[in-house]
Parts: structure tokens; C-alpha cells; sequence
């Protein structure tokens, strides 16, 4: 017994961290598993009917460690830190209280002492306008993490179109959800490429100010707030809204249309019949250097086909980590710009942190070369 | 004649309460056990203590705990019920005898974090939730008496704090050791549902079921001391990360 209590103590006990990476669960599966493995293989896991009972009482905490490495040989030590938003209860109508619950994790960040701290999901859409609304910060930065999110999305979009040969130039780009600091900074990164935007999001005041930007450089740029007046004409289609489920339904939409689902949780709701249109999950990374959680939990925080893949609002901190470059790289609302992409996207790669293989609901949408798999464990 | 209720509410609430008083009546059964056997606790803390002003800070706390109790039969008065306490009761008994483990090693530091950190949580927490959706001065009573609880726990917590930061390896160690033991009485009290039978302590039938009746749930109970104690072992600087796999591993 004595080992065991020491051993529980010794392995998990805080230490300084160099980054800390606040997150939550997309659904209640995601979240049972994460419970069954701190409940550990010897217990029988909790009842579906018990986890939803419990776990909304949790308060935000850490749940494992996370050491990742670099293909240049850096090194950095992080934190989990779970909000314990209840995957039910994303809704606008929880706003304040999923607020104080990501202000909860990110005081545990600062007394865990990282240096910078990735939001993840729903916590920098929740954190994204309303930054002082963190705790005071000391000797930790925050970054919505969103500039790297968008790197991975425009490159996915662009490796899907060379792998189906298609020419972007000559493509109608629909993004729904486009006034969002994601939805944004796709707009100003694909539209200088594409033949056509189109900007779908709620609120069209904002809509406007974003199509008068694009415009400006000369753009063909259309807005609706109805997502179904447009819809059909386009060809390429970036899901990009803050949904609190997968309930986004795209409606009649160009036959053979590419569509990156960006969602956290996934916008495309399972009904949505789109017969011969191929869909992806975008914003993805590989970090390729090694990853190693403690309690191990990988593929259960980190759930894809592929290993080592993370959402990549959440590898900008780990980058940022690996380059010792502690500093609020995104933040706030609709500053994403091409050149900031590029940016993050080099500190990325730097340290081996790629896009990640393509994959949707039924696995790789892409033959997988040699290769994708992590580089060697660390040690 | 008297009336039977004699609560500081309203005709509709009390006309609520007579036909809930039953449920109250297992409420405040429990309420009371839990502090007829703090007081019994600290009555024997009194007695493993040297300092003279230890001594008298425990005997202060058991009639504080004997205060509560009379506080909780008074308003079992006012609704008509008699309120008895068991603290035989299977459950109850168990949590006394991790206590008087603690004693007859003469662990001091033991008894504080068995009562004010995992019997407190429990006390604060379902206290609060109660004080919040019971009527008049029922719910006030709740309500005043979760406050001199939480009053409680920050006087310990100063003393527990100071004796982490001598052997933070070996404090949690004990806190874990002691979690095994007590929190796994406490969570098959707080399960939904009283699985292995009657817990001794409500007067008829379990009271779980019929909570919902005085918008409560045996869930919400459960989940709020839960959480509260989560709060507690946070505020000693345990690791959140550790404390979590523990209470996870907790039975439901």
C-alpha cells in the first residue's frame, strides 16, 4: 500500500512546467474514457448515467503531464488541464459559468507556474473577446492558439486540392462561421487564392467589416447571414462556426465540394447527406518529435487514427514552447493575418510539428506515406 | 390547539412542508447524526491533546457540534417530527471508527483531516444545497450552521498547511491513506441509491428517492461534497491532478 500511495503522489506531483495546454471533452464518450483511465484498468468504469452526474462537479484541474520533444532536440515539459465543461452544456446559455470554469484552469496553469497556456476548443472561443477576463497572469502568457488552428486548416485545403487535382484558383470558397478569429484568418489566407468568397456567419454587421477588408484587396466577396442562399455555388467549404454540437446541416452544396470540418466539437451534423462531396477534419497537427502523457492517455485526449495528432490550437503552445518563445502569439479577435500564419507555421516546423494526415468519420481521406508516425519516444 | 408548523414561512410553503415533513424528518436525522458524532470526535480529540489550549479549542468545538444538533431536533420540532440520531448506524459507525484509529494512534493531524477536511466537506457542502431550497428558518438553520462548519475547516486548514510544508511526500501520504478509508464510507453513504441496504438512520423507507419532492437530489448532495472536497485538498496544495485519480477511483 505504502508504495502505491507514494507512487501515485511522486509521478503526478507538480513541478514547474514550461506550458500548459486548457481543454475540455467534445462528447460524453470522450469524457467517460478519460474517467476509466484515471479510475484505472482495475475498476469497473463508471456508468454512463454516473459520469453525467459527476462529472459537472469536478472543478477544472490538471489530469496528466504532457512531455513533448522537438526534431531539433528541444524539449519541453506541460500540464493537461481540463475544464471540465460538460459536453452538454456548451450552449450560450452556460457562457458565464463555462467562463469561470476556463478562469478556474487557467489559475491552475499559473500555479502549476507555465510559462504559456494553449486554450483549446470551446475555452478560446469562450476567452478569444475577453481576455481580461483571466486571472492575473504574472509569469504566464495565454494564446488562443487559433493562428496555428488556421495554418493547418489552409494547408489541408491546399494538400487536398493537389491530391484530387483540383485548381484552388478557379474555386468558390464558402466559410461558414467566416467573422470568427479562425473563420477570419482563413478568409484573409485562402481569399488572395481563390476565385470567390463567400461569408457565412450570424452576425452580419461583422460580416460586412470583414467582406470590405477583403474587398479592399480586391476580392470577389459575397455575405449572408442565410448560409443556404449560397451554399450550392460553392466548391470549396471551411466549417468554422462556434457550435455547440454537431447540428450544422450545409444543405445543397456543389457536387464533388471539398468540405473541412474545423469544429470543436465538429460542426457537420451525422445526418448531413453529401453524396460524392469529400470531407475532412481540419486544423489538425502531427508533432513529430515524440509526445508522452502521464498517466498515460494517449489516444484518449488526443483521439485520431494517427499518433501523436493534436488539435492545432493547441500544438501553438507546445511550438512556442519547444522555441522558448513564451509571448501571447494569438489573441484576441479577427488579427490573424497571412503573415502571422507563416510565422507560426516556421516555429511549427522548426520543431517537426506538421499537418497532420488527412482523415474524417471513416478514416484517412489520404493514401499515408511512410513516415507520418512519430519520430523516436522520448527518452 | 398549537399548529403544527411553526416555521418562519409562507401558508403555501408551509402547507409544502407539512406534506414534506417526512422527508425533512430523514434530512435533518442525518444532519444530526453527523453532529451528535463530530461532537463525540472532538470530545475524544480533547483527550490525545497536551496543550491546554488545544484542549479546551476541542471541547469548545464538541458543544459547538452538540449546538448544531439541538439547532437541527428544534426544527424538527417546528414541522411536528421527531428527529433521532444513530450514530450506530452502519455508515456512521464506520467513519467514527477511522476516527478513533486516529486516536488511539495519537495522530493528531490525522483527526483534523478526517473531521474538518473529508467530514466537514461533506457537512459545508450538502448543508449549503440544503439551506438553499428549504424553507423559513429551516433553511436558515442550514444555512447559519454550513457557515460555522466552513468557519472550522479555515481554522484547521492553517495547521494542516503548516504541517504539509514539513513533509509534503509524507502528508499526502497520510491524506491518501485516510481518503481509502473514510471517502469510501462516505461516497456508499452518498451513493444514489443505498444499494446494501437501509442505512439505519431514516426513519422508514430511504429518503433518497423522495428528495427530488423538496427540489434535492441524493446526485446533487453527492456531486456538491464532492466537489467541495476537491476545494479543500486544493486549498491544502495538494495536486489537483493526484486528488482527482483519487476521488475517480471513489465506489458510486
Amino acid at each position: 500500500m505504502g508504495d502505491s500511495v507514494a507512487g501515485v503522489a511522486t509521478r503526478a506531483r507538480t513541478s514547474e512546467v514550461d506550458f500548459a495546454l486548457i481543454g475540455h471533452q467534445e462528447s460524453w464518450r470522450a469524457a467517460a474514457d478519460v474517467l476509466a483511465v484515471l479510475r484505472g484498468p482495475e475498476r469497473t468504469p463508471l456508468p454512463d448515467d454516473e459520469i453525467k452526474d459527476i462529472l459537472p462537479w469536478i472543478p477544472p484541474r490538471a489530469v496528466c503531464h504532457v512531455d513533448i520533444g522537438s526534431i531539433v532536440g528541444a524539449k519541453a515539459r506541460g500540464l493537461y488541464i481540463d475544464s471540465f465543461i460538460p459536453p452538454d452544456r456548451l450552449e450560450a446559455a452556460y457562457v458565464h459559468e463555462n467562463i469561470a470554469r476556463v478562469r478556474g484552469a487557467a489559475a491552475c496553469a499559473i500555479k502549476a507556474g507555465a510559462k504559456i497556456v494553449s486554450l483549446g476548443g470551446f475555452s478560446s472561443i469562450l476567452i478569444e473577446g475577453n481576455f481580461d477576463q483571466l486571472p492575473e497572469r504574472h509569469d504566464t502568457v495565454f494564446t488562443t492558439g487559433n493562428t496555428l488552428t488556421v495554418a493547418f486548416i489552409v494547408q489541408g485545403i491546399k494538400k487536398i486540392c493537389a491530391l484530387e487535382g483540383r485548381n484552388l484558383r478557379r474555386s468558390t470558397l464558402l466559410i461558414v462561421g467566416a467573422t470568427g478569429d479562425v473563420g477570419s484568418g482563413c478568409a484573409r489566407c485562402l481569399a488572395p487564392i481563390v476565385s470567390r468568397v463567400l461569408l457565412s456567419a450570424r452576425n452580419v454587421e461583422r460580416l460586412r467589416r470583414l467582406a470590405a477588408e477583403l474587398q479592399a484587396d480586391g476580392v470577389r466577396v459575397e455575405i449572408a447571414a442565410d448560409l443556404q442562399r449560397f451554399s450550392a455555388e460553392a466548391d470549396v467549404v471551411i466549417c468554422a462556426a462556434s457550435l455547440a454540437s454537431s447540428s450544422l446541416l450545409l444543405g445543397r452544396i456543389a457536387p464533388h465540394a471539398l468540405v473541412c470540418d474545423a469544429g470543436y466539437p465538429k460542426n457537420l451534423s451525422p445526418r448531413a447527406e453529401m453524396l460524392g462531396v469529400t470531407v475532412f477534419f481540419g486544423g489538425l497537427g502531427q508533432i513529430t518529435g515524440g509526445m508522452k502523457f502521464a498517466p498515460d492517455f494517449r489516444g484518449v485526449l488526443n483521439r485520431h487514427p494517427f499518433p501523436d495528432v493534436v488539435h492545432g490550437c493547441l500544438l501553438e503552445g507546445m511550438a512556442l514552447a519547444l522555441d522558448g518563445r513564451f509571448e501571447p502569439f494569438s489573441r484576441g479577435r479577427g488579427s490573424i493575418t497571412q503573415e502571422r500564419v507563416e510565422d507560426m507555421e516556421t516555429i511549427a516546423a522548426r520543431h517537426g510539428i506538421y499537418l497532420a494526415p488527412l482523415y474524417n468519420a471513416d478514416g484517412p481521406v489520404e493514401d499515408i506515406p511512410r513516415g507520418s508516425g512519430p519520430a523516436a519516444p522520448l527518452s | 390547539m398549537e399548529p403544527l408548523i411553526d416555521v418562519n414561512c409562507s401558508a403555501m410553503e408551509c402547507t409544502s412542508l407539512l406534506a414534506s415533513a417526512p422527508i425533512w424528518q430523514d434530512i435533518l436525522a442525518q444532519a444530526m447524526t453527523g453532529e451528535v458524532l463530530a461532537a463525540m470526535n472532538y470530545a475524544s480529540l480533547s483527550e490525545i491533546c497536551d496543550d491546554p489550549a488545544e484542549v479546551a479549542d476541542a471541547l469548545e468545538h464538541a458543544e459547538g457540534e452538540l449546538g448544531h444538533a439541538a439547532s437541527f431536533a428544534a426544527e424538527g420540532r417546528k414541522i411536528g417530527v421527531d428527529v433521532a440520531n444513530n450514530v450506530d448506524a452502519k455508515h456512521w459507525k464506520r467513519l467514527r471508527e477511522a476516527f478513533l484509529r486516529c486516536i488511539a494512534e495519537r495522530d493528531f493531524i490525522g483527526c483534523l483531516i478526517v473531521q474538518e477536511i473529508m467530514l466537514e466537506s461533506f457537512a459545508v457542502a450538502s448543508y449549503s444545497r440544503v439551506g438553499k431550497v428549504a424553507p423559513g428558518s429551516l433553511g436558515e438553520t442550514f444555512a447559519r450552521i454550513a457557515a460555522e462548519e466552513e468557519d472550522h475547516v479555515d481554522h484547521a486548514m492553517s495547521i494542516l498547511r503548516t504541517e504539509r510544508a514539513l513533509d509534503p511526500q509524507r502528508f499526502d501520504d497520510k491524506v491518501y491513506r485516510l481518503h481509502l478509508d473514510v471517502m469510501t464510507t462516505l461516497a456508499q453513504m452518498l451513493a444514489k441509491e443505498c444499494r446494501d441496504g437501509h442505512c439505519e438512520v431514516c426513519h422508514a423507507s430511504c429518503v433518497k428517492p423522495a428528495l427530488f419532492d423538496v427540489s434535492l437530489s441524493a446526485a446533487e448532495l453527492r456531486g456538491a461534497s464532492l466537489q467541495q472536497y476537491l476545494k479543500t485538498l486544493d486549498m491544502l496544495g495538494i495536486p489537483g491532478e493526484v486528488t482527482l485519480t483519487w476521488v475517480t477511483q471513489l465506489p458510486v
